[in-house]
């Protein structure tokens, strides 16, 4: 437990308004030292860090990282600020908290990819995230930070912030760039990847802010230092978004890997509500549920997919013993059928099947059968959806049953 | 699918948007979502005459306003209360007995509590919305742009007699 916060270290400690509080605590020393070593040393660090994206996905930041920086013409830097994920609220900490942060990330993100301009995409019900970054923009562009020749580098860098609209769908990178271009959030397909032809066909770099805010200590410290945190294959610092019945729902900065006991025992108080623990909702809706046999599970990328589960965006919602879980899963079934975009018939008829077959089951008006008819549309989706959001939409109903827990 | 109604808008409110329309003149396309946002901040929500103006002064065709409308929730086409109260219900809100306060809210508007609604002055739209992000504060609403949470149903009368 003897773990010293670096990704929220300026969190309640720094006026979030305030540009030179954000500089006397450490602010632009990350871009500084990016100036120094050039673009392709900083991409290097980035590979050696061996970050895997904080979004949900887990991808390799430092593979997007070199692709966009090898890439010609004009190309663009995005933050994937959409935090929609039932159970997830990290990011939105980070930007009303330590709004510089952000901003700094992305500038050196366009510096070492050289990447002219970056969007910044906050969720449309995020509005004191959006006002923080607005105020924090415009600051750094009187400062310097943004514009003509950033820190003396000759390079130039303009940063756009864009608000959401109210659709878990633009989060997925490619529905987010059709957003941006002031279009319905579909998702395209995959490839060609945003690296090649992402926002308005440009080479893109998307990441999400948890992601690129783990690059500043990664320039500072060095590779060889996030790599000393967690586990050898998915190291570095993690935010977790601790809610449900703990008796101290917040958000955690741990030690990638930390046991979800761990978590729910020394960061969250202990179990709430009847005091004994159900299950824990682990990656939010498009999560996995985990029993009271899995609370030694570390959480961390690789050992969560090793059992079929995965991290997603850290989020962790807990269930004590009280809990009807049926009626969870009926939340979870509606948020589906609610926000499947339609784009592709296997999410947009699968999530609500899914979402009236449960309907039923909580009516006590289940059918034979009605198990078996779940475990087909699920395989249907995560086969031949076009993205993450049918591909994930049936995971956590799947795992509630396997586990016993309804 | 926009309403067959149309905004009777303020002097004030018109001025604004004229304004509006003239610094968003022939941005295209990617300046859309930004205008709507904007627009609707003046107005509440988005009648057809609007929509149509906003295609003429960025420039692009209308169905693309339109598709853009009525495919983001936080875009309106119809009238809503003069407050948007957008209360969470999602898991963690509800494990927090989020049932409660939509009930209490449901009741004080006289809307239906099952699908939210706007009440019969026109003051206030009760909307139950997936995750809001706010899961360490629940149950939570937003009203408005002001996030609120942990709400207790008995700070509802005082909540909603506050509001101007």
């Amino acid at each position: 437990m003897n773990y010293e916060p670096v990704l929220t270290a300026r969190i309640g400690v720094v006026d979030p308004a305030c540009l030179h509080d954000y500089e006397a605590h450490g602010g632009f020393q990350a871009l500084a030292r990016a100036v120094e070593l050039g673009p392709d040393r900083t991409v290097a660090q980035v590979e050696a860090a061996k970050l895997l994206g904080r979004g949900g996905a887990a991808f390799p930041a430092g593979i997007k990282w070199r692709a966009v920086h090898n890439a010609e013409g004009p190309k663009f830097v995005v933050a994937n600020a959409d935090e929609s994920e039932p159970g997830t609220f990290k990011d939105r900490i980070l930007m009303e908290k330590d709004p510089y942060a952000l901003i700094e990330a992305v500038i050196l993100a366009g510096y070492a990819t050289g990447a002219g301009k970056g969007f910044i995409y906050v969720r449309g019900e995020y509005p004191r995230a959006y006002q923080r970054l607005r105020q924090a923009v415009a600051r750094c562009y009187e400062a310097g930070y943004l514009g003509k020749d950033i820190l003396g580098s000759g390079h130039e860098f303009h940063l756009e912030l864009r608000r959401g609209a109210g659709a878990y769908i633009c989060g997925e990178e490619t529905a987010l760039f059709e957003s941006i271009e002031g279009k319905r959030g579909y998702p395209r397909l995959k490839p060609p990847f945003p690296t090649e032809a992402g926002l308005f066909g440009r080479p893109t770099l998307i990441n999400n802010v948890e992601s690129l805010v783990s690059v500043l200590p990664i320039v500072l410290r060095g590779p060889d230092w996030f790599n000393s945190i967690g586990p050898a294959n998915s190291p570095g610092p993690k935010l977790y978004s601790l809610s449900g019945r703990v008796r101290k729902p917040g958000l955690v900065e741990a030690p990638m890997g930390v046991t979800l006991r761990e978590l729910i025992e020394a960061h969250g108080g202990g179990v709430s509500g009847s005091g004994e623990f159900q299950a824990a909702l682990v990656g939010g809706a498009a999560g996995v549920f985990l029993g009271p046999d899995q609370l030694d599970t570390p959480l961390d990328f690789h050992s969560l997919a090793k059992m079929g589960a995965a991290l997603g965006s850290g989020a962790v919602i807990v269930f004590d013993t009280s809990v009807d879980m049926m009626q969870v899963l009926e939340r979870i079934a509606a948020f589906f059928a609610h926000e499947s975009c339609g784009k592709c018939y296997p999410c947009q008829l699968g999530t609500m099947r899914q979402r009236d077959i449960i309907a039923r089951m909580v009516a006590g008006q289940g059918r034979p059968g009605d198990l078996a008819l779940l475990r087909d549309i699920g395989q249907t989706m995560r086969d031949a959806s076009i993205c993450g959001l049918g591909q994930t939409a049936s995971s956590a109903i799947l795992s509630a049953f396997e586990l016993q827990l309804t | 699918m926009t309403s067959d109604q149309t905004l009777a808008l303020e002097p004030d409110q018109e001025r604004a948007l004229q304004t509006l329309m003239r610094r968003y003149r022939g941005r295209g396309q990617s300046a859309l979502l930004p205008m709507l946002h904007e627009v609707q901040a003046i107005t509440g929500w988005v009648d057809e005459p609007t929509a149509r103006a906003v295609a003429h002064t960025l420039g692009i065709p209308e169905i693309e306003v339109h598709n853009v409308l009525t495919f983001y929730t936080l875009f309106y086409t119809e009238p809503v209360g003069k407050r948007v109260i957008r209360v969470c219900n999602d898991i963690a809100c509800v494990l927090a007995g989020n049932g409660e306060l939509i009930q209490r809210l449901a009741e004080e508007l006289g809307v239906d509590p099952e699908t939210g609604g706007t009440s019969a002055d026109s003051r206030f739209t009760l909307e139950l919305h997936p995750c809001l992000g706010h899961c360490e504060r629940a149950p939570f609403l937003m009203l408005d742009e002001e996030p609120m949470g942990p709400v207790a149903p008995d700070q509802v009368p005082d909540l909603l007699g506050g509001v101007s």
